[in-house]
């Protein structure tokens, strides 16, 4: 198991799926997350790196920004189909991020499919940064 | 042995009101009491998950009047519960987008045929096989309407069930058996983001994923043969249940509302427990406007049903090689479980219209209420609830103790009790189709992950959610469905 891997963990709930994401610094929280949560749509070791696409979102603070991401990533995957394999998050500051990510279009026939996500919700949703650690938490509703 | 008058969930005491009805006082900023139908094994159930604590949050929404109620297939969501009914006055009430849900309109649809299912047995492989090519399911599921312009999309947001009906797409008098007749009239898809809009261009007429499905069922047991009758039901008949709702341009108008409610509560002094209850007053122009969007997505979800029921027709003549007339595919009714309406109640003695969020819960008209189609107005509007894919579904019908005790509504499924996570490490080793043929069920399906996650374990037994409504006196009982064929994403 990688540290990026133990640095995530899947949150048990009765009917929803969610996340609890840990990193040394923001962009690697934003990226860890963004990750993780392909990985609840796929397998991803099955996606491959084929094509990188330019994401950006916006928000007031720390949180609306999390949120604003992983609602971007999640608009992508719903419009295009594009899921990510690896994120680079090469800048976030106050009110801003941008990332560029490689992955590929879904494909039902070569990629094992987990799980449709239908929100980011704001239950339970937090970032906070505590002893030296960034750290999020989200729930999805699928 | 005498019933104990109280109870502990976790943290949370609860007081016994009647047999199956449970109360948790007012306490800290709550409005209301919080009321739970249940038997006590289901409240046990209960203790695992956070769901009664989300009964108590919903408490604190301004203007909630009455309770704060729950279902007996109650389990935790965000924000509200699953199983979650709260009535808001129109004055000073607040419209919350989280009370509704992601999947606005979320509903269900019973279709009636005249064929029994010992007659179509051989041929189910072929059967679903037919619906399965016809109606695209899965994530992203697309392509049953090619095409579809914005300018028609938005004619189908206004319209709903009628657009689709227009479109050849089913029957008018399908448009009599659905709630408000398969349109809310207050729809403005003006409002909708563009992303919303896009997403929906070419979802039209798909199952989508997660717990939607369309099922082929029979006939198991009738409890009330006089409703039954009324309703054309009987044994062995074969009937279509399809269970979906307003796909990604319903998702995405959700989160455009949270976002505008959430930004917008501080100026209307609400300060809640759970952000995800974000709401704004019913007469503040957020409230206003998300109320139209949210229409026009329930329209859609109901031109999407509609569409899907007329491919099913399509997929059962094409597959068995009948007439129209041999197969009779009749529209019982449609049901939203995720939703709020303006409605009509009597409160402390006093008629009030009130804006009723049901979410994960049915609305359940009595006999004789003007809101119920003409024709079961002498029986009660037919409610829909789907169990798990394995085991059964039942019919019921809404009684007057609904509209005393409930604000007109009852369960809506099953419930879960496993998360998803955990079922699917409980259907490792399980050969998922095996499962399903030695429970007698053909299936189809795009995703074994989809179809792990929503295995029979991971529900409770929808039995006992429905009989606590009809020993409550709610809804009661008319059929039981069992499935034979099922098409998932």
């Amino acid at each position: 198991m990688t540290d990026k891997q133990k640095a995530i963990r899947e949150i048990e709930h009765t009917a929803d799926l969610g996340l609890e994401i840990e990193a040394d610094d923001l962009p690697g929280l934003f990226a860890s997350a963004g990750e993780a949560f392909y990985g609840l749509i796929a397998d991803p070791t099955e996606i491959q790196p084929k094509e990188e696409i330019s994401v950006s979102a916006t928000g007031e603070c720390w949180e609306e920004l999390f949120h604003a991401w992983l609602c971007e990533l999640l608009a992508q995957f719903n419009l295009k189909g594009f899921i990510g394999k690896q994120c680079r998050v090469h800048r976030v500051e106050p009110g801003r991020v941008e990332a560029r990510i490689k992955g590929e279009i879904l494909d039902l026939k070569r990629h094992r499919f987990y799980t449709e996500i239908k929100g980011v919700t704001y239950h339970e949703f937090k970032v906070w940064h505590e002893n030296g650690k960034w750290r999020a938490r989200v729930i999805f509703d699928v | 042995m005498s019933k104990s008058s109280e109870a502990l969930a976790g943290e949370i005491k609860l007081h016994r009101v009647e047999e199956f009805l449970w109360e948790i006082p007012r306490q800290g900023g709550m409005r209301v009491p919080g009321r739970i139908f249940a038997t006590e094994k289901l409240l046990a159930d209960l203790k695992e998950d956070n769901s009664l604590r989300q009964v108590m949050n919903v408490a604190h929404l301004p203007g909630i009047v009455g309770y704060s109620l729950a279902m007996p297939d109650i389990h935790w969501g965000y924000g509200f519960p699953i199983g979650g009914v709260a009535a808001m006055e129109l004055n000073e009430g607040v419209i919350s987008p989280g009370g509704v849900g992601y999947d606005i309109n979320c509903g269900v649809r019973l279709v009636t045929t005249h064929l029994t299912y010992s007659t179509i047995q051989q041929k189910m492989a072929r059967l679903v096989e037919t619906l399965f090519s016809l109606i695209p399911s899965g994530v992203g599921s697309e392509g049953a309407i090619p095409g579809l312009s914005k300018t028609e999309e938005k004619r189908l947001l206004r319209d709903g069930a009628r657009w689709a009906v227009a479109q050849g797409y089913g029957h008018q008098q399908d448009l009599d058996h659905m709630e408000e007749g398969g349109a809310l009239p207050n729809a403005n898809p003006e409002l909708l983001s563009d992303r919303a809009l896009a997403r929906g261009l070419k979802q039209v007429g798909t199952l989508g994923s997660g717990n939607h499905f369309l099922e082929i069922g029979r006939v198991e047991e009738i409890y009330l043969s006089d409703v039954a009758q009324a309703l054309n039901l009987f044994p062995d008949q074969v009937v279509v249940l399809i269970h979906t709702g307003s796909r990604g341009l319903g998702y995405q108008t959700c989160e455009d509302f949270l976002k505008v409610m959430n930004q917008a509560m501080a100026k209307y002094g609400i300060q809640l427990p759970d952000r995800q209850l974000a709401c704004t007053p019913i007469k503040s122009p957020e409230g206003q406007d998300y109320l139209a969007a949210m229409a026009s997505a329930a329209n859609y979800a109901w031109a999407n049903r509609q569409v899907i029921m007329s491919q099913a027709e399509k997929g059962f003549l094409k597959a068995l090689d009948i007439s129209p007339a041999e197969l009779g595919f009749s529209l019982i009714y449609d049901v939203c479980h995720n939703i709020a309406k303006i409605e009509e109640h009597v409160v402390d003695g006093q008629r009030r219209r009130l804006c009723v969020h049901r979410k994960g819960a049915t609305r359940a008209f009595p006999p004789g209420h003007p809101q119920v189609p003409k024709a079961y107005q002498g029986v009660g509007q037919p409610v829909l609830v789907p169990g798990d894919m394995g085991r059964y579904s039942y019919l019921l019908v809404g009684c007057q103790a609904a509209m005393e005790k409930s604000f007109g509504s009852t369960c809506h499924g099953a419930g879960r009790v496993m998360s998803r996570t955990q079922s699917k490490k409980e259907s490792r080793g399980i050969n998922i189709d095996q499962e399903m043929a030695r429970r007698g069920v053909v299936a189809r399906y795009q995703g074994r992950g989809t179809m792990a996650e929503e295995m029979p374990h991971a529900y409770k037994d929808v039995a006992e959610v429905v009989e606590t409504m009809d020993l409550a006196g709610i809804s009661k009982k008319v059929a039981r469905f069992r499935p034979v064929g099922v098409i998932k994403g």
